[in-house]
């Protein structure tokens, strides 16, 4: 899943600290789709309200976002709208995962063996009716914006980089820096201690950043010659890439010849998929366009009221989180901005 | 390009240098044909620290176009407090985007710069009805007084007269303060002025400068920030604004 660039792009690790009072436009999908998968009970059940609806999302929602504004960062989340159509078969493919998935855990299970119970559950992580509405709610009642674009939302969280109304794009994918971001921030909502599967050890898991540009400077390729390269490793567009060739090499061919179509050992493949379609899905992507970005002020009480009354959060845990957001917004609210004037 | 700048002794620049290092991590420094200056807040915009340091505090200076080199602070603040208090210290930048650094007559370092991400600082505007000159060690001393109780500090003028307070969990303290003596130069107000402000940024800085300053003067207004001003090397001066603490 995903394009994998890791090993071509320059990134730098950071502190979430380095972020406050930025606006970092955050693929929505990406980040609830993580806590679905992590946040969950050492069976690998996620957590649930007494009607059986999950809330792991909810949770991590609730949680992260406590983080952002005591440190002063300003989140707008970004959500997908109708994915392009060339990304069917990378869906059929998740979900054939996902099938695989289950039966795995459901046979983990059967044996007792948790450890991979857990990890199969992970697996099996999908979105469902109503968690994006339940999220939506909880981002309103924080008074956090989020914006729902019209295909893909980390297209349009590139976009606002590039206008200058936002700082970063957050995800985990590496498709930002095709979509042009200006920055890609990576473990920026899951940031923290994680425990490793089958391991009794836990590592730090620090956010990384990208700058685009320094990264197609130390490659000494376009953005346009950086998107080919994508398409030669395998995008959500072309999930399976080009046969035998992997990042060094694509990267290698397209130092070479500039453009897929002037690379002749892959000619014949690339009769087979759509790549002047895949480049303008990156190139020039349905963006939504957002006139001002407006952040409200945190309502405590229909916070609490939501996740405590429809959603059976521990109602001391959720009292306890916000009265650590108040007081770190009340030292907040009396800084220097309003006296410059 | 030529740009070489070097003072008589370590003191001015170690104190300059721990200021700013309480604020933020990375610091841009601008030099000028006129001087060095610095301007930076904290990562949560509470406090500014803005710095001018004229070419005449130095014992030799040389600049003949605007430079910005950014730094690391603690990697400089490390290096800075290698140098006896005698050392002098010369500063200059090489072509491949290195510091160099000649601590007394014979260590030299060199330093790797970092790209400057910094943005244009503003500064405060604001009318200060009150001022207070007092030598820093005497205001350290208050600080400390003050923390036994709380962590924010109270300043409060009236009819020429100025107490510093604090209040908490545990109790609190007043300190009355009179134009006096050595310790306190001077107490005006053109109106009588209180503000709170924060101990936990006002300690380390006040620590930072320590007793490099001599005097310093903290001028304020009811809920308005606090501009302490600190004399380095005479003629230089560091400017520290902290946002006040309003009750809610």
């Amino acid at each position: 899943m995903g394009l994998n660039l890791k090993s071509l792009v320059i990134r730098e690790k950071t502190k979430l600290e380095t972020f406050s009072n930025k606006v970092i436009a955050i693929d929505a999908y990406n980040a609830i789709y993580q806590f679905l998968a992590i946040i969950r009970g050492p069976d690998g059940m996620q957590l649930s309200d007494s009607e059986g609806r999950i809330t792991s999302h909810l949770s991590g929602l609730l949680y992260r976002n406590i983080n952002f504004l005591s440190l002063g960062i300003k989140p707008v989340y970004v959500f997908d709208g109708k994915p392009p159509s060339l990304k069917t078969a990378e869906i059929e493919r998740r979900k054939q995962i996902k099938k695989d998935a289950t039966i795995k855990y459901e046979k983990a299970i059967a044996e007792g063996n948790l450890e991979d119970a857990r990890k199969f559950a992970q697996q099996t992580t999908s979105m469902r009716d109503g968690m994006v509405e339940d999220s939506k709610i909880l981002l309103k009642h924080f008074g956090i914006p989020y914006i729902d674009a019209p295909s893909e939302g980390e297209a349009t969280a590139a976009h606002l980089t590039n206008t200058g109304q936002a700082y970063a794009s957050a995800s985990q994918d590496f498709d930002s820096v095709l979509f042009g971001a200006k920055r890609l921030v990576r473990n920026f909502t899951n940031s923290g201690r994680r425990k490793i599967p089958n391991r009794n050890t836990y590592i730090e898991i620090e956010p990384e950043i990208i700058e685009t540009q320094k990264t197609l400077d130390a490659l000494e390729i376009t953005r346009e010659e950086l998107v080919d390269v994508g398409i030669l490793i395998g995008t959500d567009f072309n999930p399976d890439g080009f046969e035998r060739v992997g990042p060094k090499t694509a990267l290698k061919m397209i130092k070479q010849h500039s453009r897929l179509e002037d690379i002749p050992p892959i000619q014949d493949q690339l009769k087979e998929i759509d790549y002047e379609q895949i480049r303008k899905i990156f190139l020039e992507p349905n963006v939504a366009k957002v006139d001002e970005i407006i952040f409200g002020t945190v309502d405590y009480d229909a916070i609490t009221e939501y996740l405590v009354k429809e959603r059976n959060f521990s109602e001391d845990r959720v009292q306890s989180s916000l009265n650590r957001l108040k007081k770190a917004i009340e030292k907040k609210s009396h800084n220097l901005d309003q006296w410059f004037g | 390009m030529t740009f070489e700048a070097k003072t008589s002794g370590s003191d001015d620049l170690k104190a300059i240098i721990s200021a700013i290092s309480t604020l933020v991590e990375e610091a841009t420094f601008v030099a000028t044909a006129e001087g060095i200056t610095f301007r930076g807040m904290d990562p949560s915009h509470v406090a500014l620290i803005d710095i001018s340091w004229p070419n005449s505090a130095f014992e030799k200076y040389e600049c003949d176009s605007d430079i910005k080199f950014g730094v690391r602070i603690d990697e400089f603040s490390k290096l800075i407090k290698r140098a006896e208090k005698k050392d002098s210290i010369e500063i200059s930048i090489s072509d491949q985007n290195m510091l160099l650094v000649t601590v007394g007559k014979n260590k030299k370092y060199k330093m790797r710069l970092i790209e400057s991400s910094a943005t244009d600082t503003p500064l405060p505007k604001i009318p200060y009805d009150s001022k207070i000159t007092l030598s820093s060690s005497k205001f350290d001393k208050i600080l400390g007084d003050v923390q036994v109780v709380s962590d924010y500090l109270t300043m409060h003028t009236y009819d020429s007269k100025a107490d510093f307070s604090g209040k908490g969990d545990s109790g609190e303290v007043i300190i009355e303060l009179e134009k006096d003596s050595e310790e306190i130069q001077e107490i005006t107000s053109k109106e009588d002025s209180i503000g709170t402000y924060s101990l936990e940024y006002l300690n380390p800085v006040v620590k930072a400068v320590g007793t490099t300053a001599g005097h310093i003067t903290c001028e304020f207004s009811s809920a308005k920030p606090l501009r302490i001003e600190f004399k380095v090397a005479n003629i230089g001066r560091i400017h520290f604004y902290l946002a006040p603490r309003v009750e809610s």
